[in-house]
């Protein structure tokens, strides 16, 4: 096999062969070869973000050429590929304040000082920093760097600070700088807590090749392990108001578990592109869901962070205590890390998301964990574990007894788990009330899942952990390769629609559906929630919708935070307030004297007038467009420019749109609106109506709002709700009831307009991303189709649109004026189609 | 006198954490605790028995991979730490 040859590589230093960070022709060609198919994989399914594609590409294609430098040069070379990569994701701007800062933290560190003065500087300048994150004082910087510039210091100078305080590894410019900035952490601000020793001394410390391909190994695991989370994510997750048995409850248990495959997976691609670079980094979760203590789980999740903690705290708390004696020094010392792990949770939060949070359930989740982790160090202490270097086979019994406790040790793990991330301790006590539920079949689905997984991977044969890859013998490095190869090609070849469209619908369509990264069902309900509700849970964890709303400014214009609307009291709780105006970043928001966003009407319609009452929530007032760029406007325009003729004066369309409104509060909104006389009454609904009806009617019971409908109050009292109960129970206790909830409210609003003379059409305005909440629609459409409605259904006026170029942002799923002016187009066409026209309707008898 | 060292050091690992493995899978460079051998609780108990042994003093910064990965490693330590 013939080397590339490395110009000036020479002689090695100490006992490094010259043949260090060589690697012949074709290995090197094989290499590019997975590297290209891994490129079409990340795009085929849309991995992460476009930003990432675009790191990946840098990456791989400077793989290609640092793959050849002399070693001398290696280094060098990924230095400056980390800073191109940070200025290519985050722009000019913002990476060169990130280098810059970078430049300053350690700086401080070098300086000609004693360790404490450097430590008390680094102190005061990290209080300036958050000081600037925590908008305490304007910051001469964006908001985008900060949880980037968090990531790549927060714990990493901590760990570089120790290792310059104990003089315990060599330190050189360009090392530092590479550790600081390394190339993939510019994408990702959740980032494994690298160690700056074993970035040292691991650095091409083993044949160059086979470093290659394990890189290679970790990120195609970790793209498996992406596209499960994502069907977990979008098909296992449940919420707890949908947990009503216990069969119900397991999968939420295990479904809540698994959506930490993100987390493994993203640290998998991370870790498995440094290894490109010749930094043959330690394995980031060893099969955790295999824990068979809860020792063994702190030791197999998330190893970096465990190191971490391992290394700066734990040893050296052990050491100061043990004159205690050495087992209360352990047991004080895991106490104190995991107080510790809770309190940097908090501290890593503030950093990435601007708010610190300190959440008692988050410290007793850490609490207990510490002490069932110090319970079982105090039986491995007294007892011993058992440890291998995977050549002794294991018994049946033995086998049988792993099985035992690695199934407890999971489900207590994901008990625990639920604790931690439910968005309340309500919601989470409620979980626990579907295990009255019925017991079929189904409750064993779940359970027998895990159990199968459990046994297979506890059948593998364990070999030791972190070898080089050199050690490993040839044949079985072949088999693992051709694994990496096949489910490489495996996965490119179902991405392609022309193939998965073989597989039957349903697989097919969950195909498609993992092919696109996108918030799920119900965080895009959590999202739409987010425009009116200050979310804390997102804050808490590393989700999907956590992720995009570190991308929002901290100065974006929320709904809430608009001051468009006032309090009332009463059913609808709220309105906009009358003859308000309010200047936002998308143009004025005016709200006339009647509490309408829109122009002035007189309250009786001219003569010869056309009038439309439109009934609606955010997208119908136009949250995110000026005035008059609204799809209302537009029509209204429109219909005044195109149809006026002889027997009509003018349309005229009034905008009752409020933001956040749900359907029952449509009700009220209907007695205003008939006032005004309107010819015809439109209902603009955007999805998922029943569920927010039915949402709706739990606020104002737990809200003691006295209920003016008969039939809901009747529903209410049939349902069981009371003021006290959670969000959850009350739900589930609505189930039943939510069908009859949005129909009744349908029957009433089209009995009430074709009472008072006007036609009722009902218009189903899809979300921008025409994909997500689409499963309530058809009944929908139903009901309002039996409640005499005229219904228009604009599904596709997005269809084949660039998502981003209609929608505000990533953040807010709103249309824009773009999209606003498609619905408008789309709206005024099937107006005109429809049979008997409702536009030209002109007199109004009321039908009572 | 390191052969004697690295013979103490991998018949302490045999008896106290790998018992009934096979000495011979044991060598001068298998990964410990990288390797995932030794855990927390494990090195601290080989920490022990190195400061108590050979008369050392050991600091909290040294107990990781790079001083106590492998039994060579070790060897050095404590060769480095009596002279």
């Amino acid at each position: 096999m013939t080397a590339i040859p490395l110009a000036g590589a020479g002689k090695a230093v100490g006992d490094q062969a010259p043949a260090q960070g060589r690697i012949g022709v074709t290995p090197y060609i094989v290499i590019l070869l997975q590297l290209g198919l891994l490129t079409v994989l990340l795009r085929q399914f849309q991995i992460e973000s476009a930003a990432f594609l675009r790191l990946a590409l840098l990456a791989f294609g400077g793989f290609a050429i640092h793959a050849v430098l002399p070693m001398r040069y290696r280094l060098p070379f990924f230095l400056a590929l980390s800073l191109v990569g940070t200025v290519l994701v985050l722009d000019i701007a913002n990476g060169l304040s990130i280098i810059g800062i970078g430049l300053v933290l350690i700086g401080i560190c070098h300086l000609p000082l004693s360790f404490r003065l450097r430590g008390t500087l680094l102190v005061l300048v990290g209080a300036l920093l958050a000081t600037l994150r925590a908008k305490w004082l304007q910051a001469p910087v964006s908001d985008a760097i900060w949880p980037i510039l968090g990531s790549m210091f927060m714990f990493r100078l901590i760990v570089y600070f120790y290792d310059l305080r104990h003089n315990t590894a060599p330190v050189s410019p360009v090392r530092t700088l590479a550790y600081f900035f390394m190339l993939p952490n510019a994408c990702f601000p959740l980032f494994p807590v690298v160690d700056y020793k074993a970035f040292q001394r691991n650095y091409y410390d083993d044949d160059a090749y086979r470093t290659y391909q394990v890189g290679v190994d970790w990120m195609v695991r970790g793209v498996i392990h992406l596209l499960l989370y994502r069907f977990v994510y979008y098909q296992v997750t449940l919420a707890p108001s949908e947990v009503t048995g216990p069969a119900q409850l397991f999968q939420y248990l295990v479904a809540n578990f698994a959506l930490y495959l993100r987390v493994s997976g993203l640290f998998h691609l991370i870790v498995g592109m440094l290894y490109l670079f010749g930094f043959r980094l330690p394995e980031t979760h060893n099969q955790y869901f295999l824990a068979s203590s809860f020792t063994d789980f702190w030791r197999r999740i998330n190893i970096y962070w465990k190191e971490f903690m391992l290394r700066i705290f734990y040893y050296p708390a052990v050491f100061k205590l043990r004159k205690w004696g050495t087992t209360k020094a352990m047991v004080l010392a895991t106490l104190f890390v995991f107080l510790l792990t809770w309190f940097l949770h908090a501290y890593q939060w503030f950093w990435l998301r601007g708010t610190a949070l300190l959440e008692g359930r988050d410290a007793l989740f850490w609490v207990i964990l510490g002490g069932l982790v110090v319970a079982n160090a105090l039986y491995e202490i007294r007892y011993g574990r058992n440890r291998s270097l995977g050549t002794s086979a294991k018994t049946w019994r033995s086998f049988a007894l792993l099985t035992v406790k690695t199934f407890a040790t999971f489900w207590i793990i994901c008990v625990l788990w639920s604790f931690w991330t439910a968005e309340s301790l309500s919601d989470w006590m409620s979980l626990w009330q579907a295990l009255g539920g019925k017991y079929t079949v189904d409750v064993l689905v779940f359970p027998a899942i895990v159990l199968i997984v459990i046994v297979v991977g506890n059948l593998e044969h364990n070999p030791l952990r972190n070898r080089r890859a050199s050690e490993v013998e040839s044949s079985a490095w072949l088999r693992a390769r051709m694994v990496t190869v096949a489910s490489l090609i495996a996965l490119v070849g179902v991405s392609i629609e022309a193939v998965h469209q073989h597989f039957g619908t349903e697989l097919a369509t969950t195909i498609h559906e993992l092919r696109s990264g996108r918030l799920s069902r119900l965080d895009t309900a959590k999202l739409e929630r987010g425009y009116y509700e200050n979310l804390l849970s997102v804050d808490r964890f590393n989700s999907q919708l956590w992720e995009v709303y570190t991308k929002k400014p901290a100065n974006w214009l929320d709904v809430q935070g608009a001051g468009l609307k006032r309090f009332t009291g009463g059913f609808a709780q709220t309105e906009l307030i009358p003859s308000f105006v309010s200047r936002t970043p998308y143009g004025t928001i005016s709200v006339n004297r009647w509490g309408m966003r829109d122009k002035d009407y007189e309250r009786t319609p001219p003569a010869n007038t056309y009038r439309i009452a439109m009934l609606g929530a955010s997208s119908v007032m136009g949250w995110g467009v000026g005035d008059g760029e609204t799809f209302e406007a537009l029509l209204e325009d429109r219909l005044n420019r195109e149809r006026r003729d002889a027997s009509n004066a003018s349309y005229e369309i009034l905008n009752f749109g409020v933001p956040g409104y749900q359907p029952p509060q449509q009700l009220v909104a209907l007695d205003n609106a008939l006032s005004f006389a309107p010819n015809a009454v439109f209902y603009v609904a955007t999805g998922q109506e029943i569920s927010r009806a039915a949402s709706y009617m739990v606020e104002v019971v737990q809200k003691r709002i006295e209920i003016p409908y008969q039939p809901l109050r009747e529903i209410v009292k049939q349902a069981g709700l009371e003021p006290s109960m959670d969000n959850a129970t009350a739900l589930k206790r609505l189930d039943p009831f939510d069908g009859a909830i949005l129909a009744w409210t349908y029957q009433h609003i089209a009995d009430q307009v074709r009472s008072s003379g006007a036609v009722p059409v009902f218009i189903f305005l899809p979300q921008v991303r025409e994909e997500i909440g689409q499963d309530e629609t058809p009944a929908i459409l139903r009901m309002a189709d039996s409640a005499g409605f005229a219904v228009i259904n604009l599904a596709g006026v997005f269809r084949g649109q660039d998502i981003d170029a209609l929608r505000l942002a990533e953040w807010d799923q709103h249309p824009n004026q773009r999209g606003h002016q498609l619905i408008a187009s789309r709206l005024y066409d099937e107006l005109q189609k429809m049979q008997p026209n409702v536009l030209g309707a002109r007199d109004r008898t009321p039908t009572n | 006198m390191t052969d004697d060292i690295k013979t103490v050091i991998k018949d302490v690992i045999l008896k106290e954490f790998l018992p009934g493995e096979d000495p011979s899978e044991l060598t001068d460079t298998t990964p410990l605790i990288t390797g995932g051998i030794l855990d927390s609780i494990a090195t601290l108990k080989l920490v022990m028995f190195i400061e108590e042994r050979y008369g050392i003093s050991l600091q909290a910064h040294e107990v990781d991979a790079e001083h106590l990965d492998t039994i060579s490693q070790i060897a050095q330590l404590i060769r480095s730490k009596k002279s």
